[in-house]
């Protein structure tokens, strides 16, 4: 791969907190247009490396780069890099006072100062995108947890991001609303939106994974395919997380 | 000797002086409680501390004795006349503003994190997040906690008849000196005060019916 085609690159972040080290030296690339799975054990340190790459936690070492800038620089303007980053939660974190279009819109009002009548075509368009436009008055205590959970992927491409993180997006729903919010992920990672995935669904890592990246213990132990890395994992903490995982979810979604 | 009712213009006169009092001191208890609060919750040590001892202060020491030590003592060592209005409006404020910070700062860590979070993904500085989606659930979760402080401010603007305000009270203790007759001033005083009260409150729920939000707390 070429520098030019590099959207997100971590060098080497660890992050400790009090004895215990979090993060043991990650580092990983993402490209452009690619799909890349973060999975492992809870309390493996993926939530944290996530929120590392964007300083929303202050890494203690290591670097970070977005599209070749560096941001973990101390004369970098992390609100213009977090712009640039669409962030999925578990927990949705919807803006609870604001219906689902001023939730897709305010990014674009407030932050990149865009007109209401631009920002709310814009919003309405990422509705669509996600299938929720019918929806836009509502609040979001009137919807779904699969329908928040849309509206929360429509609010991060409002911002037109490079990237897209996802933190176990389809943890916190009810198995029958899984579908509709990985059948979103999925459309766009087919339209070649580059995302960072952590996620335990193993049938959309196989579908759209463009590489999976195993953590244990604040450390990536193995990568590789998803297909490759579910069929043969060479460790036997990865083979019985995934025979794990197969029991709980079901092999295939 | 006068009847009670031809003196009924002038007490219902102090409700203009006891809406001034209210009014002026729920406002300064606003400027000063809503940043306070925002000190407790976002603030580091340096800033809780302070807040901590303010709020500590106001709500340990009477009324009563915060009228006279700031009208017969910090104001007038310090160098600066204040007139019984101004003195009671900044002593109730004060005093208001140590209550509402505590409103604000529950309203507040009752928004969750995750809210602030969000919008700092979206590119927004701490205080900008703060203020675009943590401040307008706080404030509505805040309505019925804020009218409780309508309420009794309200009754506790009463207490500055002692430094001559010609509040409510006030008046109404005139009127019973004029007649020599105590009960039914005292009893329309009373009533006025009821009336206010309910009022008010009717009136909150009517602006809170309005801005109100599906599944926002802050039911009253």
């Amino acid at each position: 791969m070429s520098e030019a085609e590099i959207v997100l690159k971590a060098e080497n972040l660890r992050k400790r907190y009090g004895e215990h080290e979090v993060l043991r030296g990650i580092s990983f690339e993402v490209g452009r247009g690619e799909t890349k799975i973060m999975c492992g054990p809870s309390g493996s340190g993926k939530s944290t490396a996530l929120r590392c790459l964007n300083l929303l936690t202050t890494p203690d070492e290591g670097r970070v780069w977005l599209e070749g800038t560096d941001v973990t620089a101390p004369s970098t303007d992390i609100n213009k890099i977090r712009q640039k980053i669409g962030f999925v939660f578990q927990e949705f974190n919807l803006f609870n006072h604001l219906n689902a279009l001023k939730n897709v819109s305010i990014g674009l009002e407030k932050v990149r100062k865009i007109g209401k009548d631009e920002a709310r075509k814009i919003a309405l368009e990422q509705l669509r995108r996600v299938g929720l436009e019918e929806h836009a008055e509502k609040y979001p205590a009137e919807l779904s947890g699969g329908q928040k959970q849309r509206v929360a992927v429509a609010r991060a491409l409002a911002m037109s991001p490079v990237i897209v993180f996802y933190d176990e997006p389809t943890s916190a729903l009810d198995p029958h609303l899984i579908g509709e919010v990985l059948e979103v992920m999925k459309e766009l990672a087919r339209e070649k939106m580059t995302s960072l995935v952590v996620t335990h669904e193993m049938g959309f890592a196989q579908s759209v994974g463009d590489e999976m990246m195993f953590m244990v213990d604040g450390r990536i132990v193995e990568r590789g395919t998803p297909r490759e890395l579910i069929s043969h994992p060479q460790y036997e903490v990865t083979k019985s997380f995934f025979e794990r995982i197969q029991e709980l979810y079901g092999s295939e979604r | 000797m006068a009847t009670v009712w031809e003196y009924l213009p002038y007490m219902f006169q102090g409700v203009v002086w006891t809406f001034g009092l209210v009014g002026g001191g729920l406002a300064l208890g606003f400027m000063i409680g809503l940043p306070m609060a925002i000190g407790q919750v976002y603030g580091g040590k340096q800033a809780r501390a302070p807040i901590y001892g303010y709020v500590w202060f106001f709500r340990s020491v009477p009324l009563l004795v915060l009228l006279f030590l700031f009208y017969w003592g910090i104001f007038p060592a310090s160098g600066s006349k204040l007139d019984p209005v101004a003195t009671s409006i900044v002593v109730l404020g004060l005093r208001s503003g140590a209550y509402q910070s505590q409103i604000f700062r529950g309203s507040i860590e009752s928004v969750g994190e995750g809210q602030l979070t969000a919008a700092r993904t979206l590119g927004m500085s701490k205080l900008r997040g703060i203020y675009h989606v943590v401040l307008p659930q706080a404030l509505r979760i805040s309505i019925p906690g804020w009218v409780n402080e309508y309420a009794i401010i309200l009754k506790d603007s009463a207490i500055c008849f002692a430094l001559g305000v010609l509040e409510i009270l006030t008046r109404t203790r005139y009127v019973v000196m004029a007649t020599m007759e105590p009960l039914l001033p005292y009893f329309i005083a009373g009533a006025v005060f009821i009336a206010l009260t309910y009022g008010g409150t009717e009136l909150m729920n009517v602006i809170y019916e309005r801005i109100k939000i599906p599944g926002l707390i802050g039911k009253m």
